[in-house]
């Protein structure tokens, strides 16, 4: 590959006390992809992104653009990367728009507050979202859908390239889902890269550029969606049979019951 | 947006002025406003002043009683309910206030030893800051001797912990105090009160105090993602281990030495910041100052009634919780707005 990778991690191992989570993790995200992380619960996806965001220690195996994580603060990796965290409840009511807004704080001043200019490129990020109707609605009033999409807009907001997104579907309707899938296939289109954890294969299947599948702590599957899904792999994993179908030109994964 | 923050500030500060005139004229020895106008062009301009007001009484009025008691209502004030902002930002928690990490328990202590040791009042203050700070270090050495566990709540069970160490050895020391001199000034300087001010000792501690509270305000952006918890906050590009030291740093420095200057003052430091949030809305930018700028006026009009309610004075910390509590519950009924 010519280019510098955007995140690289060659040979990452991780564990929690003696409990060994990631067992020689070698993976790299390029700008324009979009990966989706798959595997069972505990496997090590939610693990591998915090270590990315340096939100845990570890071993001096991770770059983002060439360089060691260990050398990047963590102002520097927020001018990298936006973490999209699954939409959870705020002690304090803030307004769509001031939670928006703290997605500047990486490109102010130590002792700056956010500027008019501030305020207007958070109100563009919700208009690029859609929901600039919001804008003065209290965070803790919102719906989950509409919580999962400020905190999209607040990534927006950061002006970086690269996006993380922890199961960014979760707990939300089936309409939300799909139209928040949507979003980051569109968004996708304009450049923005994403690297996301999913529970499921056909998500996987619908908005991905790539498909890492992890396993146990290691990484058993690495390329193209329709390369990586299929029965085996699903039985593998899951422990479940299913089905890939082919709709129109788009695969699709149908679980089936034994 | 702006315009708006900046219409509070202003507001705020027209309220305090109005208090502190209002605390200045008023008293014992009510003075008008045509003696106190009169009183301030003969500081100004050295303005010859009539015979009927007896300028030195006036001025020792003014200038040695009621100011640094004014001055001190405001910085005390200023500083409980600025930590207590602050703490309840960093700790998430509706109920925190500056005694959550044992800051008022350990100045509570240092101080009755000091007052058990010495006759010395410098001695006791000096003591009461020092235990304030070891009471937040020990709920800090607590609170981190459990790794990999989410340290805000072992931070503020730590705190618990501490309090509840100092106020135990308080009780020790009440206990082997003497009983008929050194005990109740012990028990009154708790209850709080405002007038040991004297003006070169305010200014002093006023030092420290409005500086803790200037770093507060500067840092008030980054308690909103703070609130948001910890990993987020990283996330989004704040050095959080670095902003919490600071602010525990600051928050202790004013609350400490709150109590140094005047004992045990409950109530400022919990409800101001609620009633604020529940006015405006929760966003530091303009909690953290205006709780400053509120905190000052409300310990100035509580020292107000507690002079002129009854013909003995009462101590101001039994005042504030007086007229806490009940704020607080309907605060608590309203809660929900403000809290998710």
């Amino acid at each position: 590959m010519e280019l510098t990778p955007m995140i690289q991690v060659q040979d990452l191992h991780f564990a929690y006390k003696k409990h060994k989570v990631l067992k020689g993790i070698d993976f790299d995200l390029h700008k324009g992809e979009v990966i989706s992380l798959l595997g069972p619960n505990g496997c090590g996806k939610s693990t591998l992104i915090r270590l990315v965001l340096k939100l845990l220690d570890a071993e001096d195996k991770i770059k983002i653009q060439g360089r060691s994580l260990q050398e990047y603060s963590h102002k520097e990796i927020a001018s990298h990367i936006a973490y999209i965290p699954q939409y959870h409840n705020v002690p304090f009511n803030y307004s769509v728009l001031e939670m928006v807004v703290m997605g500047r704080i990486s490109k102010l001043g130590f002792f700056a507050s956010p500027s008019k200019k501030d305020y207007e490129i958070a109100s563009l990020a919700l208009e690029r979202i859609g929901i600039s109707e919001l804008k003065e609605r209290p965070f803790g009033q919102l719906s989950g859908g509409q919580k999962q999409l400020v905190l999209l807009a607040r990534a927006i907001a950061q002006e970086v390239n690269v996006f993380i997104m922890d199961e960014p579907v979760n707990g939300l309707d089936y309409g939300n889902q799909i139209r928040l899938l949507e979003l980051i296939n569109s968004l996708a289109g304009e450049g923005y890269t994403f690297l996301k954890t999913t529970h499921y294969p056909d998500h996987a299947l619908l908005v991905s550029s790539r498909v890492v599948v992890m396993h146990e702590g290691k990484i058993i599957a690495n390329g193209t969606p329709e390369e990586v899904i299929h029965s085996e792999m699903i039985e593998n994993v899951y422990g479940i049979k299913a089905e890939i179908i082919t709709h129109d030109t788009h695969k699709r994964c149908v679980p089936l019951f034994r | 947006m702006q315009a708006k923050e900046g219409r509070y500030i202003v507001g705020g500060v027209l309220l305090l002025s109005l208090f502190a005139l209002f605390s200045l004229l008023w008293g014992q020895y009510p003075i008008t406003l045509e003696t106190f106008g009169a009183y301030i062009k003969y500081l100004l301009f050295d303005t010859p002043v009539d015979k009927t007001y007896n300028i030195e009484l006036i001025h020792n009025i003014i200038a040695e009683i009621r100011l640094p008691r004014i001055l001190l209502a405001i910085l005390i004030g200023a500083a409980l309910a600025t930590s207590g902002a602050v703490f309840q930002a960093m700790f998430v928690n509706p109920l925190v206030s500056p005694g959550i990490l044992g800051v008022l328990g350990g100045a509570s202590f240092g101080a009755a030893c000091g007052m058990l040791l010495s006759e010395n009042w410098f001695i006791v203050q000096i003591m009461a800051f020092v235990f304030g700070f070891v009471a937040v270090g020990f709920a800090v050495f607590v609170g981190s001797m459990v790794t990999n566990s989410r340290s805000t709540v072992m931070l503020v069970l730590g705190g618990v912990i501490s309090g509840s160490l100092f106020t135990a050895l308080l009780s020790i020391v009440k206990y082997v105090a003497d009983p008929y001199s050194t005990l109740p000034a012990i028990v009154y300087w708790l209850m709080g009160s405002l007038s040991m001010a004297q003006l070169d000792e305010v200014l002093l501690v006023g030092i420290p105090i409005v500086l803790s509270i200037a770093g507060m305000i500067f840092m008030s952006k980054y308690f909103d993602l703070l609130s948001l918890g910890d990993e987020e906050a990283k996330a989004l590009g704040v050095n959080v281990k670095l902003i919490r030291i600071v602010a525990i740093i600051l928050a202790t420095l004013a609350s400490s030495l709150a109590v140094v200057m005047a004992g045990i003052i409950g109530w400022v430091g919990l409800i101001i910041p609620h009633i604020i949030r529940m006015a405006i809305g929760p966003s530091h930018k303009l909690l953290i100052p205006l709780s400053a700028i509120v905190g000052g006026a409300f310990l100035l009009a509580a020292d107000a009634v507690s002079r002129l309610a009854l013909s003995v004075e009462i101590p101001i910390g039994i005042l504030t919780s007086l007229i806490g509590i009940p704020i607080f519950i309907v605060v608590l009924k309203n809660a929900r707005a403000a809290w998710n």
